[in-house]
């Protein structure tokens, strides 16, 4: 993909896309095809996101399955006629749309900030992985499963030494599968589920042909390389030895067992990223004075995969450009996304974990659930203790749970079902009272904030009186 | 041709074009990236830039070393450099 590095920067497009993964390329590749003006910001300094990152120059890419390789091919194929179009900027992180509609991103490139105000604000931020807090997650060694394997992706290369995998689901049998191609075969996969012995909800999948072959060819690649996938076990802990890591889990039968292993990578599900983001425009969408309308596709709206992200991204950005040059109402793609979500919803029955899930009762009180403060399952429950009927948002002010650097992107949900299970609440504590809205949603420098403010485009700049910025 | 390296700790870490540090650090198997200021020990964890564990040090900046491309002579350090 070549690098697109415009002497001048448009502040006042109509269409700011968040996020180059397949969701904002799509929504980029439509709205580009309209005619209208794009610009995308990625963080990283190549488009692809997780899904599709791409090798660094002279590294082959990692194979994919090939459903995901055929989906890939497409996207790049198609981006790439309507690469002259679309204005991207790399190495830039989207810090918040402010009070007076201008999205702020920051270019660390140049280590400017860039107030952006466009017509609409597309936000294609992808997802986070779930990831359950046991005993020795925040260790040096440990690493979510879609970060080692992004990592894999990257460099062509796996982690030196021995590797466990374990958690829940099928992102596991794909990591497992690459690690083998890579010639470094995971010690085992610990799989809290067992699909097998859940036939009901793995037959229902037979109607999404192309995620049983991905599912087929990863499970036979582990079976020729025969490596255990331990399924119904139950992961206790990780505690660091001379070096190592021993990861312990009670296998199916409840009988306790472990590993020596140099690297543990965990994953218990994806979520959507989409903590602190501005809330997305609802109904018959018109855009207040001066603000963009907000819109969100992919994963960050819903995390159904790759696949869905590319049908809602396409379009989302179809429907915003009729929206953007006719005035007709932006639809959300819902009629598109139906027969993903149906796939995942068996996806997640089948890998549903076997044993009780009870987390408090599980957990050891000295156990991690929030890294950024370092708070404990013992702070949780002292602070329950103390204050019956605590609220998700006390938890976060008086506790600091979910309060620190990573905004509750992986602490947040695990906080609002210990905070659920130990005050014996039969609703559901919702993960957004914990992390709500934030502005900025990363640290930005003031001195760089400021004299951004000062060049920002006001209100009511269109794309014809480009202010330029060099 | 010798690779480019940057600087971590006491150690030249060598870095293929358009790599990230966190990438680069992996290669050299360096697992540990010290500890941040609350004490937590900060390494590689998420590699989307949204759990913030494997802030470094970048010129005297904070950054995430998996969002971060290596460049040559970089000086990357350890967020608390005591407990490195």
């Amino acid at each position: 993909m070549p690098d697109i590095t415009p002497d001048t920067l448009n502040l006042t497009p109509d269409v700011l896309i968040i996020g180059g993964g397949p969701a904002g390329m799509s929504v980029a590749i439509e709205c580009a095809r309209a005619g209208l003006v794009v610009t995308l910001v990625e963080q990283r300094p190549r488009l692809g996101g997780a899904i599709f990152r791409q090798p660094v120059n002279g590294v082959a890419p990692l194979a994919l399955a090939a459903g995901p390789e055929r989906l890939k091919a497409r996207l790049f194929k198609d981006f790439a006629a309507q690469v002259a179009r679309i204005h991207c900027v790399y190495g830039a992180l989207f810090a918040g749309l402010d009070a007076d509609g201008l999205a702020i991103v920051e270019d660390r490139q140049t280590s400017r900030v860039l107030p952006f105000r466009p017509r609409a604000l597309v936000l294609a931020t992808g997802a986070v992985e779930a990831v359950l807090p046991r005993p020795g997650w925040t260790l040096p060694g440990v690493t979510t499963a879609g970060g080692l394997q992004v990592l894999m992706k990257e460099t062509g290369r796996a982690p030196q030494g021995r590797v466990v995998l374990a958690g829940s689901g099928p992102l596991l049998l794909a990591l497992a599968a690459q690690l083998i191609r890579l010639g470094r075969p995971p010690l085992a996969v610990l799989e809290a589920g067992d699909p097998i012995r859940r036939p009901g909800a793995s037959l229902a999948l037979l109607a999404h042909p192309s995620l049983v072959s991905e599912a087929a060819s990863y499970l036979a690649t582990i079976a020729l390389a025969r490596v255990p996938w331990h399924r119904g076990a139950q992961f206790e802990r990780i505690d660091p030895c001379d070096q190592a890591l021993i990861v312990t889990w009670r296998d199916h039968k409840g009988h306790l067992a472990s590993l020596a292993a140099d690297h543990v990578s965990l994953h218990d599900g994806l979520a959507p990223n989409n903590f602190g983001l501005p809330a997305e425009a609802r109904g018959g969408v018109k855009s207040s004075a001066g603000n963009p309308l907000v819109i969100r596709v992919g994963d960050c709206r819903e995390a159904l995969g790759a696949a869905a992200a590319v049908a809602g991204g396409e379009a989302t950005g179809r429907n915003l450009a009729a929206h953007l040059l006719t005035g007709g109402e932006v639809i959300a793609a819902e009629a598109t996304l139906a027969r993903h979500r149906s796939a995942q919803h068996h996806i997640a029955r089948a890998f549903a974990p076997r044993r009780g899930q009870e987390l408090a009762t599980q957990l050891p009180d000295d156990t991690v659930i929030c890294r950024c403060e370092g708070r404990t399952l013992a702070d949780l429950k002292k602070l329950v203790a103390e204050s019956p009927g605590l609220s998700a948002r006390e938890l976060k002010l008086n506790g600091r749970f979910a309060m620190g650097a990573c905004q509750g992107r992986f602490c947040a949900s695990n906080a609002a079902r210990l905070l659920g299970e130990l005050s014996h609440s039969a609703d559901q504590v919702p993960v957004s009272a914990l992390t709500g809205q934030r502005w900025p949603l990363r640290p930005v420098s003031i001195a760089a904030l400021a004299a951004a403010v000062a060049d920002a485009p006001q209100p009511g700049s269109s794309t014809k009186d480009d202010k330029d910025i060099r | 041709m010798t690779p480019a390296t940057f600087r971590w700790m006491s150690q030249d870490v060598p870095f293929r074009p358009g790599e990230t540090i966190a990438a680069a650090l992996s290669a050299a198997g360096v697992v540990s990236y010290g500890r941040d200021q609350a004490g937590a020990p900060s390494r590689y964890f998420c590699g989307v830039g949204a759990c913030q564990c494997c802030l470094v040090n970048v010129d005297g900046r904070p950054i995430e070393a998996c969002l971060t491309l290596a460049r040559p002579g970089l000086s990357v350090t350890p967020l608390e450099l005591d407990h490195a």
